[in-house]
């Protein structure tokens, strides 16, 4: 299973503050598709932005903080295939496991150029980085893990729902600007 | 056998084989499951899709804490949504609109030492004060616990604190919670467990105890378990009564082995501490107070899970009785559940919290999650006993929250700019916070 994708990049201790603040939690898709990125310094435009089949880079701990799951679930509805961090926060990345995306660790990872395109090899456990010729280690998910990536989700695994659609959307909606 | 940490002994209790083979993870049956009406009111749709029915209603502790009472229609809306589904699926709504979920779950008989209690919130993690276990989740990981009464974990490693030395007057829960981040960083206890031991001579108060565990997921922790002991034992005893635990929640007194190979070992000197302040954006920069630049304060909030108990709001009267918040300062204090509003309608609090220029509100997250009353512009600064300061967390991405103990914010309140409490405290005798005159634990009986 390969997955590659334009890399968005992004720092160390990332929180979901950030990543979705809390003025877009909401049981509407659009509102919190609208939040993505909306707190994170210099990311507002891009968070807003089509961002269908990216890879988000990060540093460590990505993903700290509130357990909220629009947060996660703006990744899917923003089209995000995939999440690649230093390390990564045990809730967040449950969320995000649990919502069918793939979310791994690469300890060695360097500093990448924006855009940098990656590919993430989860039978071989390597991240690959065609431009730069790198090929590094990413610590192995659990089997736990690769059963409910390959179910779609925690709740196919279990027998309990459907996968959440991961088909990638081209919506571009407006950056929030602040309340009305 | 291997010697366990008091998280593996609670977790290992019921465990049979990997959930698939050769993983480190674990169905683990869970003995309570809070929620609230934010986050279990993303997973409704989602329950009803499944045509199944909650595994066991009276083991659900839910309140409605965040949207309450609602600010906007959509979030009036959330809550119906939420109290619907309560009812169609026969969960107790005797918490309901009674305060903030974390602090009703400590001052809960339900709630018992070597519990597993998993909760659709990242500070759940507070009851870990009690000697359970308890950690956050997403509302998927909630969705699965409510219909089959399971979660799926692995067990943790610890690290092991010790808290020693004894307490100064001014120095809380929350400069300990703080310094804890300070030494192992934001990411410092990821997947790992925080192992607690009171061995300071002073004792450190329960209610400070709840601030600290509280705290264990800003430095990545899965969970933050106490080790139980006599300050333990005489709190529940108190919040108990003589009839004890709830029927049916028992709990189970467990301790850690002897010889646990802990993977890391903190000693904390509490006499050696200074009162602490986080600067804002993250927890990643945390210094004396007396060490950060002087700024000028719009807001200080007082509230909170991490920072709305009787012990807070005590310590802020204390040094506001006969002041007047600066000009120009709003003072926010949001109560952090009607036990503790009570508490402090009787013993005095609220009446010297007023006269100082407080606005004081219902119990409820609030400002704290950037809900609703006390919410930040661009370009503000306020100093806030909860737990988050994050960028855009309390309103404007532009505003600038440090994260304070109790009285370092009512410094603030009194003198206007971020500043060490012990500033304010030199000119009045000031007695320990952290006992009488105003009663610390008086909590009623919870769920009868």
């Amino acid at each position: 299973m390969k997955i590659e994708g334009k890399a968005l990049i992004m720092g160390d201790n990332v929180n979901t503050d950030m990543l979705h603040p809390s003025r877009f939690f909401s049981l509407d898709d659009r509102t919190v598709r609208s939040g993505f990125l909306q707190a994170a310094a210099g990311y507002e435009q891009v968070g807003g932005s089509d961002l269908a089949g990216r890879v988000i880079v990060a540093g460590e701990n990505f993903g700290c903080g509130s357990s909220r799951e629009t947060g996660a679930k703006a990744f899917v509805l923003a089209g995000v295939r995939a999440v690649v961090a230093r390390s990564l926060a045990r809730i967040f990345s449950r969320n995000v496991r649990n919502l069918g995306l793939a979310a791994v660790e690469c300890p060695s990872l360097p500093d990448l150029a924006p855009d940098t395109v990656v590919e993430i090899d989860l039978v071989q456990n390597r991240l690959y980085v065609p431009e730069a010729s790198l090929g590094l280690p990413l610590t192995p998910l659990d089997p736990f893990w690769v059963k409910v990536f390959e179910a779609g989700g925690l709740l196919p695994f279990l027998g309990l729902g459907e996968p959440i659609s991961q088909q990638p959307r081209s919506v571009s909606l407006p950056v929030y600007q602040g309340p009305p | 056998m291997k010697p366990q940490s008091l998280t593996e002994k609670i977790l290992r209790r019921n465990v049979a084989a990997p959930i698939v083979p050769g993983s480190d993870y674990f169905r683990i049956p869970v003995d309570l499951v809070l929620g609230h009406d934010a986050t279990i009111a993303l997973l409704i749709e989602r329950f009803k899709k499944a045509g199944r029915r909650i595994w066991d209603p009276s083991r659900c502790f839910f309140a409605g804490d965040h949207f309450t009472p609602p600010s906007t229609p959509e979030r009036a809306d959330i809550l119906h949504r939420y109290v619907t589904f309560m009812k169609q699926e026969a969960v107790p709504d005797d918490l309901l609109y009674r305060g903030i979920s974390h602090q009703l779950l400590i001052e809960d008989r339900r709630c018992q030492p070597g519990m597993v209690i998993c909760g659709a919130d990242s500070h759940t993690v507070m009851a870990g004060a009690l000697g359970a276990f308890a950690c956050g989740m997403g509302s998927t990981d909630i969705l699965a616990l409510l219909l089959t009464g399971e979660v799926i974990l692995s067990v943790p490693e610890s690290i092991r604190v010790d808290f020693e030395g004894t307490l100064p007057e001014w120095l809380f829960g929350k400069d300990l919670a703080l310094e804890i981040i300070r030494q192992l960083g934001e990411g410092g206890a990821v997947d790992r467990s925080l192992e607690y031991r009171d061995l300071t001579t002073s004792g450190i108060p329960m209610e400070s105890r709840f601030t600290i565990s509280n705290m264990a997921v800003e430095a990545g922790a899965t969970n933050g378990v106490f080790v139980p002991d006599d300050a333990l034992r005489r709190y529940l005893a108190e919040r108990d009564g003589a009839a004890g635990p709830a029927p049916g929640f028992e709990g189970s007194w467990l301790m850690p082995d002897e010889g646990v190979a802990y993977v890391q070992h903190l000693r904390i000197d509490a006499g050696k501490l200074r009162p602490l302040v986080a600067l804002p954006g993250d927890l990643g920069r945390i210094v004396p107070a007396e060490e950060a630049e002087p700024r000028s304060v719009q807001q200080v909030f007082i509230g909170s899970c991490a920072g709305g108990r009787i012990e807070d709001l005590a310590a802020a009267a204390r040094v506001l009785r006969g002041r007047r918040v600066a000009p120009g300062v709003r003072l926010v204090v949001t109560p952090a559940s009607q036990t503790v509003y009570h508490a402090c309608l009787r013993n005095g609090i609220f009446e010297i919290l007023s006269e100082a220029g407080a606005m004081i509100t219902n119990s409820s997250c609030g400002a704290c999650g950037g809900i609703d009353k006390g919410l930040i512009g661009a370009g503000e600064v306020c100093v806030s006993t909860s737990n988050r300061n994050f960028r855009g967390r309390m309103g404007s991405n532009e505003g600038l929250i440090y994260l304070a103990s109790p009285v370092t914010a009512a410094a603030a309140a009194v003198t206007g700019k971020v500043c060490d409490p012990r500033e304010v405290l030199e000119d009045r005798r000031m007695t320990n916070f952290h006992s009488a005159p105003w009663p610390v634990a008086q909590v009623t009986g919870g769920a009868t």
